[in-house]
This record gives C-alpha cells, sequence and structure tokens, in this order.
C-alpha cells in the first residue's frame, strides 16, 4: 500500500480532498443519528399492544331517535353481536389500546393518597373484555357477570373488583402476587385485583405509563353513545364489518353505526406521525449516501481525466492494471478515512445535542463503527467505476504528445 | 538486447487499415547507443511503444533480452517493463504532485523493493544526476533540464538493461539540451543500452547508430555500430547549441 506518497500527493490539492471529507463526515453524523432515530420509531411502532389485533374491529352507535335507551339497546347489541357468523367475541368498551382516547385514573396503595402510585387507564368492559380482546390471563380470574356495573356517564367510578395489566401488577406490588390485594381508585374506593393480564396498553402511544393499563367492569353509555370492541374468526373480520354495520343498522333505525375501524387501521393512526419522521429520516439518509457516492464518482471521475498522462506513466513504469486500480481505491480510502475521523466526532457531538434539546437518548456507541464500515464499503463502490476506467488507461499514453 | 523481425503493426477501424509498421526489422546489441530518426508520422512512436512494450503488435517477432514477448498478457509485460526497461519522455511525465524523492520512487516501488533498496537506490540515482540536494523539492520548483534529469534517474533507478528515449531533449533549450545528451552518453557508457527516438538529426549524429524509418519501414541504417569520438560529440552538441 502506498499510503505515503498518495497522502503526501493528497496533501498538494487539499480544496477537493477537504471538500469529500467534509461531506463523508456530515453524512456520517447525520446518517448515525438518523439511523438511531428511526430504529427508536420502529422499535416503538413494534410494541405490541397486549391485544389481537389482526381479527379486531372497534366501532360506535349513536341513538338519535327520542326514547332511545342506550343501556337496553347495548345489552342487545351485545346479544346479536355474540351470536353472529364469525364473531369469537364482542364486549363493550369506552377506549382500546392506541385509540389515543380514553380515561386516566390514579390508583393509591391507601385511601386519599396524595400522590398516587400509578397513573392507569380505565377500559370499561363485561365479562366478555378480556376474551375479546384477546388479552393473556396469566393469574387470577376474569370477570363474573354479576360484577358487572351498570353506570352512568358522570357517576364516580367506585368499581369493586378489577384486573389489571402486569406491568401495573408490577408497579403496584413489586415482586409480590397482586391478585387478592386492595387498591384504592377515586381516591377512597377500595378495590380488589381478582386478575393480571400478561400485556394491556394504555389509549396514548406517547404515555410514559403507557403499559399500566385497568379492566373495569361495567356498562356506562356515554349518553346515548356506546361503543363495541368485536373480535371475529382468523381472517373474517371484513367481511364481519360489514355484516355487523348492516345488521345493527337494521334492528334498530334510531341510531347511528359510524366510527367502524379496524385495529390495524387504529395502530397506523396511533403511529402515523413515527412512520412519516422514519420515512422522512429514511429518504435523507437515500438522498445523502447518494450524494456522497455522486460526489465520491464525480471527483474521481475528474481526477481520472486530469490524471490520464499520469496513469499512462505508471503504466509505461511498470503499473500493472491491478496497481493502477488499487491506487484509486487507496486514495479514496484515505479521504474518506479523514472524513470518517471527523464524521465520528461530529456524530457524538450531534448526539450530545439531540440530548441537550430534546432529551434523546444517547447514540449507543456501535452506531459510528457500523458507520465507518458502510461509508467506507460505498466509497470504494463508488470510486470502482472510476478505477476500473483508469485501470484501462493504455500505458502508450505517456508517449503521446500533449 | 533488442530484436525485432518482420515486425507489422496494422491499426483497423471498420473502414480502413492502416500500417504503421511494415517489415519492421532492427537488432540493437548490448551497449549501444542507437538513434531511430525519421520524419512525423514515419512510425517512430509506433516503434517506441512497442519496443518499450507499451503496445503490442501484430505480426512478426520481437525478443527483449532473451524474452520473446508474444502472446505475453498485460502483467506480464508491466513486469518485464519495469525490470528491463527505464523511460524518458519528451514531456518528462513527472507527476506534479510528488517530490523528486517520490517521483523516482514510484517504478521501485511497483518492482516491490523494500523501504532500504529503494531510499539506497534513490538517493543513488538522484546523486547520478546532480539533484540529491533536491530530493525534496517538487517539478514545478525546477528547470526543464532539472526536471529531464530527474527523469532520467527516475528511469536509470531501477537499473534497466535498456534506456528508451522519446524525443529526451525536444523541450529544452539548447543548453539544457546538450547537458542532458552528455548525461545519457555518460549513462551509455556505462553499459547501459540507449534506444533515442528523434527527428532531430543533429542530435542522432552523437548516436552510435542511426535507423532511419519512412514510412513503417527501416530505410537506412548502419549495420556496424560506429566508434564513439568524444570530439565529434562535442563537435554536434556544440552545432546543437549554435542551431537552438
Amino acid at each position: 500500500m502506498e499510503i505515503r506518497p498518495i497522502l503526501s500527493a493528497l496533501m498538494r490539492s487539499k480544496v477537493s480532498m477537504i471538500l469529500i471529507g467534509l461531506q463523508v463526515a456530515l453524512t456520517l453524523a447525520i446518517v448515525c443519528n438518523a439511523l438511531f432515530i428511526i430504529g427508536q420509531r420502529l422499535e416503538r411502532m413494534d410494541r405490541p399492544s397486549g391485544i389481537n389485533e389482526s381479527d379486531t374491529f372497534w366501532f360506535g352507535s349513536n341513538g338519535f331517535a327520542p326514547g332511545y335507551e342506550a343501556t337496553s339497546v347495548q345489552k342487545a347489541d351485545l346479544a346479536l353481536l355474540r351470536g353472529m357468523p364469525g364473531v369469537v367475541d364482542a364486549a363493550p368498551t369506552n377506549s382500546l389500546p392506541l385509540s389515543n382516547g380514553g380515561w386516566g385514573e390514579g390508583i393509591g396503595l391507601q385511601p386519599n393518597q396524595k400522590t398516587s402510585t400509578a397513573q392507569t387507564t380505565i377500559y370499561l368492559v363485561d365479562d366478555h373484555g378480556v376474551a375479546t380482546l384477546g388479552t393473556q390471563l396469566v393469574a387470577g380470574r376474569n370477570f363474573k357477570p354479576e360484577e358487572v356495573q351498570d353506570i352512568t356517564f358522570g357517576d364516580n367510578l367506585r368499581p369493586r373488583v378489577v384486573i389489571v395489566s402486569k406491568a401495573l401488577a408490577e408497579r403496584l406490588f413489586p415482586g409480590e402476587d397482586a391478585v387478592g390485594r386492595t387498591i384504592y381508585v377515586n381516591e377512597d374506593n377500595a378495590t380488589t385485583i381478582i386478575g393480571v393480564v400478561e400485556r394491556l396498553q394504555q389509549p396514548w402511544v406517547d404515555s410514559d405509563s403507557i403499559e399500566f393499563a385497568t379492566l373495569v367492569p361495567a356498562f356506562m353509555p356515554y349518553g346515548n353513545a356506546t361503543r363495541y370492541a368485536v373480535r371475529t374468526e382468523p381472517g373474517r373480520r371484513d367481511e364481519v364489518m360489514k355484516a355487523v354495520e348492516q345488521k345493527l343498522g337494521e334492528t334498530n333505525t334510531g341510531r347511528i353505526i359510524g366510527r367502524m375501524r379496524s385495529m390495524e387501521q387504529i395502530r397506523a393512526d396511533a403511529y402515523s406521525g413515527d412512520r412519516a419522521m422514519a420515512i422522512i429520516l429514511g429518504t435523507v439518509i437515500f438522498a445523502l449516501l447518494a450524494i456522497t457516492a455522486l460526489g465520491i464518482v464525480g471527483m474521481a471521475s475528474f481526477w481520472v481525466a486530469q490524471r490520464t498522462r499520469q496513469i499512462g506513466t505508471r503504466r509505461a513504469l511498470g503499473a500493472t492494471k491491478g496497481d493502477i486500480l488499487r491506487y484509486f481505491q487507496t486514495e479514496n480510502f484515505i479521504i474518506t478515512t479523514l472524513g470518517l475521523v471527523a464524521g465520528a466526532v461530529l456524530a457524538y457531538a450531534f448526539s450530545l445535542w439531540l440530548m441537550q434539546q430534546y432529551q434523546a437518548p444517547r447514540l449507543p456507541w456501535y452506531y459510528v463503527p457500523i458507520g465507518f464500515v458502510c461509508l467506507w464499503l460505498l466509497g470504494q463502490l463508488a470510486v470502482l467505476g472510476p478505477a476500473l476506467r483508469a485501470s484501462r488507461v493504455p500505458p502508450a499514453v505517456a508517449t503521446r504528445s500533449v | 538486447m533488442l530484436k525485432m523481425t518482420h515486425l507489422q503493426k496494422v491499426y483497423r477501424t471498420h473502414l480502413i487499415e492502416t500500417h504503421a509498421l511494415r517489415d519492421f526489422s532492427i537488432h540493437v546489441r548490448d551497449g549501444e547507443f542507437v538513434a531511430v530518426t525519421g520524419p512525423s508520422g514515419s512510425g517512430k512512436t509506433t516503434f517506441l511503444n512497442i519496443a518499450g512494450l507499451l503496445e503490442e503488435f501484430t505480426g512478426g517477432e520481437y525478443w527483449l533480452d532473451g524474452v520473446d514477448v508474444r502472446g505475453l498478457d498485460d502483467n506480464a509485460r508491466s513486469k518485464l517493463r519495469n525490470e528491463k526497461i527505464g523511460f524518458i519522455f519528451q514531456s518528462f511525465n513527472l507527476i506534479p504532485d510528488l517530490n523528486l524523492f517520490d517521483n523516482v520512487d514510484v517504478p521501485l516501488r511497483y518492482r516491490g523493493f523494500n523501504a532500504a533498496e529503494r531510499k539506497r537506490r534513490i538517493d543513488e540515482a538522484l546523486t547520478r544526476v546532480g539533484l540529491a540536494s533536491r530530493m525534496k523539492h517538487y517539478p514545478s520548483e525546477l528547470s526543464g533540464g532539472q526536471q529531464q534529469r530527474v527523469a532520467i534517474a527516475r528511469a536509470l533507478a531501477g537499473s534497466p538493461r535498456l534506456l528508451m528515449a522519446d524525443e529526451p531533449t525536444g523541450n529544452l533549450d539548447s543548453l539544457m539540451a546538450r547537458g542532458v545528451m552528455e548525461l545519457l552518453e555518460e549513462v551509455n557508457r556505462q553499459g547501459t543500452t540507449i534506444v533515442m527516438v528523434t527527428h532531430d538529426p543533429e542530435l542522432a549524429a552523437r548516436a552510435q547508430r542511426n535507423v532511419h524509418v519512412i514510412d513503417g519501414q527501416v530505410t537506412d541504417f548502419d549495420e556496424a555500430p560506429k566508434l564513439r569520438d568524444p570530439d565529434a560529440a562535442s563537435r554536434g552538441a556544440e552545432a546543437v547549441a549554435a542551431n537552438g
């Protein structure tokens, strides 16, 4: 490897070297941090909600006719839904994971506790809630039909029993069995935990306590509005959605069936911002890499054209085609490496700035070495075309008159 | 040292065939200083390119220092070129971004010598051309004559058996040309075979033997080498200086 003479020759034309080096440095700094952010977003988007998403949908019923009685309609609807072909189970619910709207409540371990031990969401369901959502009961038992209360919107929530997510149980009673323990929901209302489900997320994807959820057995229409979650047999969701909309519309013409959305749609909406961010950053990464590669191709092509006679002279003096190829590859390796060293410093500085300004996590150390390898490869690939062209310069060029 | 027999070089396009060399035969013996002369377009440069293994030929035979070069692949030709031949070009062809040391180092690196051996040879070659004290200088800091001296040092550093010179004084004024020619004559006296292509009869007169090429063929040559006459050489140089 003739690194020293190549480096000293490069030092004689610093501007080109500095420009390409800077481009490589900026690319490394931005690509590493952007990839890390994309990775975080994808990780966030990949978090399981704890419920069956592929076969579940959610919709609302809004009564408008005079004398519409939501509680009785709700019970009739549920009986109808559970009997429909393709339906595995159905349950009333005020909210669902990823839906971005719901009921938040503080939970204490003592009555009238000043500061809550944990912030939870409340899902109001009946005894079919656990089966409909498809969440796994890992301790205790499900609700019994007689435990489901009829409450009215505006009433204080005073459940006697609840089922909590495992993460919430662990927060409330670390390392202990939460089943049978008493907690306080709504200041002084003592409630017994009768079951624990493996995982159940809150409706808000940005929540700090997204894994803390509580199932409360209650029917509670919001005025004349009710909502239902329905789980279908695998592969029959779309067909059942259409049938449900038609059937429920026909059975009671005094209401409107609406906001029918599959859990897949709800998930897509919940993470649309993250997806957009990932796509934008991905595009930026692609564009930066393309610009850097094109910059290297352009500069190397220019150098090959500029040094045709010099290449011919080297060939005349005994360089093989491989020697010429290696010369340009080595030259690119040197410029890229200098750029990468500067880029590594920039990458960590950029990460530090993101940490200070946006409370972003620290860039893991391994992103930069992986970036080194990728940009080395990119540089070598980009220079390959011009270098091969250079290696094909015939030695007789050396004797051609200028 | 160099023997071409019935050599042909034909350039072909889809419309036309151009015979750059036809039935070209020449024999240069060890230690000779031969000038190949002829007008522009006569085939001198084609001969130089083929003799220097810079270009392939289309027919005939070429033996270089006992090696039949027909059928050698590109790598083998490069290796042979590097080991056997030193080149001196009309435009010097030094690499402008390398200092003198690194310029002379170029063929030695391709030869695969270790760093100590390369340094020894570079020191020796630059001393021989009188530029050892300027090895950290760049070509642009030297005069044309000095640059050609560096090119000669680069050609000699690998101890080649044959020196191919392409109009070595073509870009120099008469004083510098004289200096370069004297250096080449000295190199030849020390045993290196030199083949010099030139269109300048005054310069050719300083060689031991002249080969005249017209229309791709050898038309006239001295069969036996002349004995070197230092006075004649000096008279020739004076003539060059006077004409320059």
